[in-house]
């Protein structure tokens, strides 16, 4: 089968890299660069479990083919921390119970982190509707909502948020 | 035979090295202690430390490498040389197989090993709970579409994938059996050697006939629910090789390693000690991860090819072939008299227990003995009959069955209610159980809290029936409330099941518990290191859990059932306890005192007149630490009659009361959740952040298979086998306001009073969602799902109006 050459930025690393035509992203990270944060579930681009930032939108890799993918820069979940410390959307999580399994985390902790970057402070209905595309079937979601909504509480009393 | 594989790095919970490990327990423990003093604490002297934890709202260690994306889940495992392995699966529901070809499979280029299960020695090939009735893969007949028939193992997935669609299988189709009710017709094709009646339980106490006689209100309904699937966001995945002194060992995720082993043991004919089983971080499980999912493959294809391998299972996969919840019909007739007082009740059960025997036969028996909880009956009649069908096998999942018993008795509570003009919380007070009460089982009980849960709502329930009564329509869809209840015994049903725990120090004061009982995702692991560490009086950052391995821990039994905070909870205090005492001995000793001049509290030794660090203490006790080893049992007696129903099936019960606000959009048939208020009695709460967790998402799983989710089996297949067609609960679709109580109880055999809440939440929602729908349309649904096609048909109807059928 033809390979196709192209090239990734992922967390700040460029690789260079030959995929085949229907290798999709989820695999490429997973497989090839050994980044298995990146939760792989449904493939069908419904459950969200393997949600990364593609230019800084986050998008389901399980269906965007690496091919397409290339030139552009990926953001993974183990691309958030910076000099060993936990981004506002991560310690929120983890404090407020917003993770159980944490199968779906990297997808939710990713969307969240796109939508406050966008959209410092949103209202409850503007966090569902980001979130609308992952799916978790421990925490009620409840938690997660409450999570996001505290990062956002922070940015606006001026507390530091990476 | 010795391989060259030793361990993948990381330990159970990270994939990343010590050093990296070190740092952000660390950091960690930084977050916790800032959360304790954020409370009002005052740490001035342990650098890292905080005691005394429970109760404590605290973030979950494990949380620290899920948010970044570090958890060792099955899949992320990785070792060099490692097959991949696939299955090839029946797409027949029920047939002969005259003849597997794997000729062209063998061929693919990659491909290292096809195996039959005519390959596997006649007196291994079956695995199962009670029963070894569940062949590893298929021989000579299939009973379900999706069995696995043949396990391929290739270099890579693809090699492996492209090979099972080489394989050819001729069957010669057999009639196929759709229901219980098809199943037990006189003529009926048989699915099991032994026929088709899986099992036939029945218990009666007092005089039925006469109980309903002295009633003046008879209640009669058939409620329906269908198949449903866990829908854990993880598939089932494992990776098994041979370690360097020559263990057959699987990393797999799983709520039983220590079952895995066994059946890994029988199926490859090597001795106990000979193979490890250790479960890796869990994406979520709710009993879908009990049965043998991959590691019985894995491990014949690693012996074949001496090389590691490993298999997930697709979406797809885990629809068609896991274990589903049993689709049941319910018949039931509840009797009471003009003042709510319950006289009699009938309960008739036919369930459809799928292809294999799995966990029918205990889902069976709780829901015997659970009939009539949470309430006083004096004549009761129970029958539960479970089936083979042609689907695949209905197994365990939250709650064992008791969401769909309560589904009916919760919703004839309510109907009662009406029919008499009382409220629903009254209708309950007036039979609700208290202490000392026995269940139909004979069980007595103690610290029941029910009443209290009752009390908890009621101000809410008394308030929105006013606030709806004044506005009864919103946005153009009509309001209602309805509410439910339970009681749920902890632990497995009538035979003992233990739980055990081990500490142990080195000479540096890091501590390791030791447990069987695996963190399937509900944070045990936490709740586990804060009752051991309080027991022992030591800081919380010192223990660090091992759990769920069957080489270093001792079978504590599954994590099911709710069992893990009660039964390895008191293992875990007992343990810490018994750690306690032995440090104080060896420190007496190292300092030549009696014991009793020796105490170790609040994380500091307390050596005559002097109080000196933990850490201190172990580098005193030097090597001696390494004769330490603090050990807790915990086996309470739990004994019954299976036969009669009768002694103490259960350690303890827990109870509650859920309520719900819907909104009806009658023109769409559609139920919107709006909000939720929940009440328990579940003891003591170790950690709330967790306990919480665990009602939230009950409550929001409830939610979701009380509207939406069934498994839709046509023709002998699951026809919506993806998320796209197999409906769940979204951010969207649910209250974000679920309220939680718990009502103040300790129960006197539970660790720091401690209860089990892991399932419970789930199991009034349906019936608090029906009558919420009974009090905003008029109509009681008695399906589950109350989907949008059902719901609409039931209004169409009460108005008079029926829907006809569609074409099919
Ligand atoms: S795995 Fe990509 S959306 Fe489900
Ligand atoms: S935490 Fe388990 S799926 Fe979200």
């Amino acid at each position: 089968m033809t390979q196709l050459d192209i090239s990734l930025t992922v967390n700040g690393a460029r690789h260079e890299l030959s995929v085949g035509p229907t290798e999709m992203l989820t695999e490429v990270l997973r497989r090839r660069l050994d980044m298995t944060g990146t939760n792989r579930d449904c493939g069908m681009g419904i459950c969200g479990a393997c949600t990364v930032l593609l230019d800084g939108q986050p998008v389901s890799s399980c269906i965007l083919l690496a091919a397409l993918a290339d030139g552009s820069e990926i953001t993974t979940v183990e691309g958030l921390e910076r000099d060993g410390r936990l981004t506002a959307v991560q310690e929120a999580f983890l404090r407020h119970g917003a993770v159980q399994c944490g199968y779906c985390t990297p997808g939710f902790v990713i969307t969240s982190t796109a939508l406050l970057e966008e959209n410092p402070s949103p209202s409850r209905e503007e966090i569902v509707e980001a979130l609308k595309g992952n799916l978790c079937r421990c925490t009620g979601y409840k938690k997660i909502v409450e999570a996001v909504e505290a990062v956002a509480r922070a940015k606006g009393d001026g507390v530091g948020v990476s | 035979m010795p391989g060259p594989w030793t361990e993948p790095p990381g330990e159970k919970f990270a994939l990343e090295d010590l050093e990296a490990q070190a740092h952000w327990q660390r950091e960690y423990h930084r977050i916790v202690r800032a959360i304790r003093e954020e409370m009002g604490a005052d740490l001035p002297e342990a650098a890292e430390g905080v005691t005394g934890t429970v109760g404590m709202p605290l973030p979950r260690n494990d949380v620290l490498y899920k948010v970044r994306g570090r958890a060792r889940y099955a899949a992320n495992i990785k070792m060099a040389d490692m097959l991949h392995c696939r299955f090839v699966r029946s797409e027949q529901a029920h047939a002969r197989i005259l003849r597997i070809d794997t000729t062209q499979a063998e061929a693919v280029p990659g491909v290292v090993a096809v195996l039959k299960g005519e390959e596997i020695p006649p007196d291994r090939r079956l695995i199962g709970t009670l029963t070894q009735d569940t062949p590893v893969l298929a021989v000579d007949k299939v009973r379900f579409a999706g069995e696995p028939i043949v396990a391929i193992a290739a270099e890579t997935p693809e090699a492996a994938e492209a090979a099972c669609l080489l394989v050819e299988v001729d069957y010669e189709p057999l009639p196929v059996i759709h229901s219980p009710e098809e199943a037990l017709a006189a003529d009926a094709e048989t699915i099991d050697a032994e026929g088709n009646v899986i099992g036939d339980l029945l218990h009666e106490i007092g005089d039925l006939e006469a109980g309903l006689a002295q009633a003046d209100v008879v209640l009669e309904n058939e409620y329906v629910v269908e198949s449903m699937d866990h829908a854990f966001l993880e598939p089932p995945s494992g990776l098994c090789f041979l370690d360097p002194e020559g263990v057959l060992t699987v990393l797999v995720c799983t709520q039983y390693p220590h079952y895995h082993h066994k059946q890994v043991a029988r199926v490859t004919g090597l001795p106990l000690e000979k193979v490890r089983v250790s479960q890796t971080v869990v994406g979520g499980a709710f009993g879908g991860k009990m049965d043998n999912a991959v590691e019985c493959a894995l491990a014949l294809l690693t012996l074949r090819t001496g090389r590691p391998t490993t298999a997930t299972l697709s979406r797809e996969e885990v629809f068609t072939s896991t274990t589903k919840r049993h689709a049941m019909t319910i018949r039931q007739k509840l009797g009471a008299t003009k003042d709510g007082k319950l006289t009699a009740l009938d309960v008739e059960v036919l369930s459809d227990g799928g292809a294999y025997r799995s966990y029918s036969m205990i889902v069976g028996g709780r829901c015997v003995i659970h009939t009539g909880m949470p309430y006083r009956i004096p004549n009761v009649r129970s029958h539960y009959v479970v089936a083979f069908t042609n689907y695949p096998p209905a197994g365990a999942m939250r709650s064992f069955g008791i969401v769909k018993m309560a589904f009916a008795m919760e919703s004839q509570m309510n109907e009662l209610a009406e029919r008499l003009g009382l409220s629903p919380i009254e209708v309950r007070r007036r039979n609700a159980m208290v202490d000392d009460d026995k269940t139909i089982i004979g069980q007595k009980l103690w610290d029941v809290a029910y009443h209290e849960t009752l009390d908890a709502i009621e101000p809410i329930y008394e308030r929105l029936r006013r606030e709806i009564a004044a506005e009864p329509t919103r946005n153009g869809r009509k309001r209602g409330i309805g509410l439910a209840s339970l009681g749920y015994g902890i632990g497995y049903s009538g035979v003992r099941n233990p739980s055990t725990a081990r500490m142990y120090v080195d000479a540096e004061g890091q501590v390791l518990a030791c447990c069987g009982t695996p963190d399937i995702g509900t944070g045990s692991d936490m709740s586990l290191a804060m009752i051991a560490a309080q027991s022992a009086g030591i800081s919380l950052h010192r223990v660090r859990v091992i759990s769920g391995d069957s080489t270093k821990t001792d079978d504590s039994g599954p994590t099911s059932a709710s069992r893990t905070t009660y039964f390895s909870g008191n293992a875990a205090y007992i343990c810490g306890q018994d750690f306690k005492r032995q440090i104080e001995e060896a420190v007496a000793k190292a300092r030549d005192l009696p014991a009793e001049r020796v105490r170790l509290e609040d994380d500091r030794v307390l050596v005559g007149n002097d109080s000196i660090g933990f850490e201190e203490a172990c580098a005193l006790i030097g090597e001696g630490t390494e004769e330490i080893c603090g050990y807790g049992k915990f086996d309470p007696d739990i004994a019954m009659d299976i036969l009669k129903f009768s002694g103490n099936p259960y350690a303890t019960y827990t109870f509650g009361t859920d309520m719900v606000e819907v909104e009806v959009d009658e023109e769409l048939g559609q139920i919107d959740v709006v909000r939720a208020w929940t009440a328990h009695d579940a003891g003591t709460v170790i950690n709330p952040v967790g306990t919480e967790g665990q009602i939230d998402g009950g409550v929001v799983m409830g939610i979701g298979q009380a509207l939406w989710e069934r498994c839709v089996r046509k023709d002998g297949v699951i026809a919506n086998p993806h998320y796209r067609d197999y409906l769940m609960a979204g951010a969207k679709d649910v209250p974000l306001e679920i309220e939680n109580t718990f009502v103040e109880n300790k129960d006197r055999t539970g660790p720091y009073g401690a209860k089990g809440v892991a399932e419970v939440s789930l199991i009034p929602i349906p019936a608090a969602i029906a009558s919420a729908v009974r009090h905003a349309s008029g109509v009681w649904p008695n399906h589950l799902p109350m989907d949008a096609e059902y719901l609409y048909r039931l209004i169409a109807e009460a108005r008079g109006k029926p829907v006809a059928d569609a074409a099919e």
